[in-house]
């Protein structure tokens, strides 16, 4: 008897850590602050804009317009590795403004890893700098990562796509302009909110409701007779 | 009879006193949903590292979740052996073939091993789910948080609570004294910070930091990037942060030391 109530009051408590969850679930996701932002990309070039750490519970919409067909790519990567990607472009590039590592660190390591024993990428130094940015660049780095990529779809004028990612990432856009004239981009990012993580919280939750159901039957029925005996 | 079966019946009746149905399966609910909440990943953008491991295990057991984990705690310290001490409950349990500790050591078992176990059972599961990289990268980091968030306020006010609980036989005015040592203590580690910028003397935040080895730790993992506030005044080394977290603990045991010395001989019943 004592098993069973053990047992039991172990069933309810998971019962209820599950059911917990599938509220949190169940709580709406909401839209909350909205950028928009317009620029030219040069032919063959490509634009990458840091947005923030987006995590299971925050996520974003983007629209992209473009005047031609672009490629977009949305990247992200884990704080981890992130930092590990700072420390690494400056051990590379000594001398780097730390500005340049704090706001490029993935173009700087896509440029490190294609031109290796090339100079640092530099404002005043034109021909680098053109080549940080160059599409082949990114294409060699995407190769090299493709565990960064969250969102590739084929290329196109206009994109609409809503992102919760499946851990605490840094999200970056990347858009690129393959053809061989200058393309004029329409940007939209607007964030989401939901209360947890959605996909892991429904399969935790599909997990416990039932192991707690299961464990709990026993002694609430047990519970049950004995009140009807006395 | 063996001692470690009346330790086990008193255990059993201390479990049904502390959590009769459904007080535990509420305060588990209450747990699972805010842990899940209350935090908010995106928030930490910009911070690495051990720094974001210490503030999401901070927000985590902020405050909502951490002031219903101490009222769990406060009502089964204080109300639950204030009400046996109250009824007379003490004496039967007294008839027992145990010594007057074993009682206490089944009665706190009960009423803060159990909680415990749910609480942060509750949070490192929750932590798995939402960020399970951060723990698996820096579990020191995530362990040192807990361990310091557990010393102060949880530990220290349930060692305060056990004391005055025996020494008034009356559980309803200990709790009320843990709450308003909790909202105290709120209200205290605000001024302490106010006063060391005051004065320009860092002796507030040391001393603040003994009684509360949280301080300490936040100082130390701000300074490192966990607020764009890096502190100006007194930021406190790895070593220093847990000779703090081990003075906190002897605190700690020193209240339960006396709770048990004055259980096990000046309780007069």
């Amino acid at each position: 008897m004592r098993w069973i109530t053990l047992l039991g009051r172990i069933g309810t408590v998971i019962l209820m850590i599950g059911l917990a969850l599938l509220v949190a679930w169940l709580i709406p996701s909401g839209a909350g602050f909205q950028s928009t932002w317009s620029q030219p990309i040069e032919p063959e070039q490509y634009m990458i804009r840091e947005l923030r750490v987006y995590s299971p519970q925050t996520g974003l919409q983007i629209s992209v317009n473009s005047t031609d067909n672009v490629h977009v790519y949305i990247l992200g990567v884990s704080l981890v590795e992130l930092d590990n990607w700072r420390t690494l472009v400056r051990e590379a590039y000594p001398d780097l403004d730390e500005i340049f590592i704090r706001l490029w660190v993935v173009p700087m390591i896509f440029f490190h890893e294609a031109y290796p024993e090339e100079t640092p990428p530099n404002l005043d130094d034109p021909q680098t700098w053109d080549m940080m940015w160059d599409v082949a660049v990114l294409d060699k780095g995407l190769q090299t990562h493709p565990e960064i990529i969250l969102w590739d779809p084929p290329p196109s004028s206009t994109f609409s796509h809503e992102l919760f990612p499946a851990d605490a990432l840094d999200i970056m856009v990347i858009i690129a302009n393959p053809s061989s004239s200058a393309v004029e981009v329409e940007t939209e990012i607007r964030d989401l909110a939901a209360v947890a993580a959605k996909e892991r919280v429904i399969v935790a939750a599909r997990l416990l409701i039932p192991i707690g159901i299961a464990l709990a039957i026993p002694w609430l029925v047990s519970k049950k007779v004995k009140k009807s005996t006395f | 009879m063996r001692k470690g079966r009346p330790f086990l019946e008193i255990f059993t009746y201390a479990l049904d006193e502390d959590y009769r149905f459904p007080i535990l399966e509420i305060f588990a609910f209450l747990f699972a949903l805010g842990t899940f909440v209350f935090v908010d990943l995106g928030a930490y953008s910009g911070q690495t590292g051990e720094a974001l491991a210490y503030s999401l295990v901070t927000t985590l057991c902020g405050f909502p979740l951490l002031f219903i984990f101490v009222v769990l705690i406060l009502k089964n310290v204080a109300y639950g052996l204030g009400s046996d001490l109250d009824r007379g409950v003490i004496q039967t349990l007294f008839s027992y073939p145990l010594k007057r500790r074993y009682i206490l050591t089944a009665r706190l078992l009960s009423g803060l091993g159990i909680a415990l176990l749910l609480f942060f059972g509750i949070q490192i599961f929750g932590l798995f789910l939402l960020a399970p990289d951060v723990i698996l990268t820096y579990p020191s980091t995530v362990f040192l948080t807990y361990a310091a968030q557990l010393c102060s306020p949880v530990l220290l006010l349930a060692g305060l609570v056990l004391f005055f609980t025996l020494r008034l036989k009356r559980g309803g005015l200990a709790l009320v004294i843990g709450v308003i040592l909790f909202l105290a203590g709120l209200i205290v580690s605000g001024f302490v910070t106010s006063i060391a910028y005051g004065t320009g003397s860092d002796l507030s935040l040391k001393i603040w930091a003994v009684i509360n080895p949280n301080s300490a730790l936040q100082i130390y993992y701000y300074d490192m990037g966990a607020s764009l506030f890096a502190s100006e005044s007194w930021v406190p080394s790895f070593s220093e942060v847990l000779l703090y977290l081990g003075a906190g603990y002897l605190i700690v045991a020193a209240l339960f030391v006396i709770g048990y010395v004055y259980f096990d001989r000046r309780l007069e019943i």
